[in-house]
């Protein structure tokens, strides 16, 4: 056979069984395509097929190829049976309409699948683009790698507020030591969430910030100061246990006086 | 809703209010000047404001919250606003609004652990 010619399309068909399968269901597709009836459970069951398809992971390109081959095949047989040109026409062109049909809903389902691909790689770099990570009880830490647009500083805003409140974190520190440049709009959307932070009742504290960027944020003119900033990240964590500290050591005040007045 | 509908607590030397309804904006203003003339009568140190119940608030409440801490700082008593919603914080941020005049906690529990260490250090202020 032609088809397993081709190294991948043999890797496909590896077994005699699966070869009688594919036939079986190739011949139960062609009786369905002229059986007449383009309703809902049509559409359904060649969309199906698309996503067969693309779960096997046969291309479109073999797809389009083999309908070419199909369609060469149906002329010929068409050219054998009907002798008269214009009758040989109208069936040619009504077989083609229906296999437009099949086509367009194929493609479909092809491009259906890859944007739903798309959607979840895209979901996943979101995820990836703004790791919170749980350093104490209360402290968070939001090591930020690459550069911040607009985009992610908007979302990285949402995870941090999300992530304060799910841990009822105390502080939380973003290291900016593997944000290569720091620029106005990026230093806007820290401050604002630093406010947000603020709002909930929780802190910020802005390390890895290095010589490069204190000389950029002091040249650009912007003002920080609303931020605790740290160069280190190490020292981002100590001063963090700090705050955290403090306030545990309120509360262990306020036991011990309620101990003593027991 | 009449002048003195939202009920305001005692807690000690704290004052404690929870709003739990949206906040129109004569409630608002009526609540504003209820607070004021409880801090007056009581000499309370802290007003606690808990916003867990509101889901939206908008610059008109936001503005009343923040003037209110202000207005109670000029009277000698600091204010903490608890319980506010990341949604709503982000919506205040975003907007622009800057809400200063109160101190923030998480919670209830340790807004009011807050507001007894802002009340001890204005004490150990106005001692130096």
């Amino acid at each position: 056979m032609l088809v397993l010619g081709h190294p991948e399309a043999a890797k496909l068909f590896s077994d005699h069984l699966t070869v009688e399968r594919v036939k079986r269901a190739q011949r139960d597709y062609f009786l369905g395509l002229f059986a007449g009836k383009c309703d809902t459970a049509y559409a359904e069951d060649r969309l199906r097929i698309g996503l067969a398809h693309e779960r096997v992971g046969v291309p479109p390109k073999w797809y389009l190829g083999a309908y070419t081959r199909y369609m060469r095949a149906i002329l010929d047989r068409l050219a054998t049976w009907l002798t008269d040109p214009t009758e040989m026409r109208l069936a040619y062109q009504s077989i083609e309409k229906l296999v437009s049909f099949d086509m367009a809903l194929a493609m479909d389902t092809y491009i259906e699948a890859h944007l739903q691909a798309l959607t979840r790689h895209q979901a996943a770099i979101r995820e990836l683009s703004t790791p919170v990570i749980r350093i104490q009880d209360r402290v968070l830490l939001l090591p930020l790698i690459g550069t911040v647009d607009t985009q992610r500083a908007e979302q990285l805003m949402e995870a941090v507020l999300l992530k304060v409140v799910e841990a009822q974190a105390k502080v939380i520190i973003i290291d900016i030591a593997g944000v290569p440049v720091i620029d106005t709009k990026v230093a806007e959307h820290l401050l604002k969430t630093t406010e947000a932070v603020r709002l909930l009742g929780a802190r910020t504290i802005l390390s890895g910030i290095s010589p490069m960027i204190a000389k950029t944020v002091i040249q650009l003119g912007l003002d920080i100061s609303a931020m605790h900033t740290r160069s280190q990240l190490s020292e981002g964590l100590e001063l963090a246990f700090d705050l955290v500290a403090e306030s545990r050591s309120r509360k262990k005040r306020k036991r011990r006086r309620k101990e003593r007045r027991d | 809703m009449p002048k003195g509908s939202i009920p305001i607590l005692q807690v000690g030397s704290t004052l404690v209010v929870t709003i739990q309804t949206e906040l129109r904006d004569t409630i608002a203003d009526a609540l504003q000047e209820d607070l004021l003339e409880r801090i007056g009568k009581t000499r309370a140190g802290a007003l606690i404001i808990d916003i867990t119940g509101l889901e939206v608030v908008d610059t008109y409440v936001a503005r009343i919250i923040a003037t209110t801490g202000q207005m109670a700082k000029l009277m000698g008593t600091e204010t903490v606003l608890v319980g506010m919603r990341r949604e709503v914080a982000a919506t205040i941020v975003r907007i622009g609004f800057r809400l200063t005049g109160v101190e923030t906690a998480l919670n209830l529990d340790e807004g009011l652990e807050l507001a007894k260490e802002l009340v001890r250090r204005r004490r150990r202020r106005k001692r130096d």
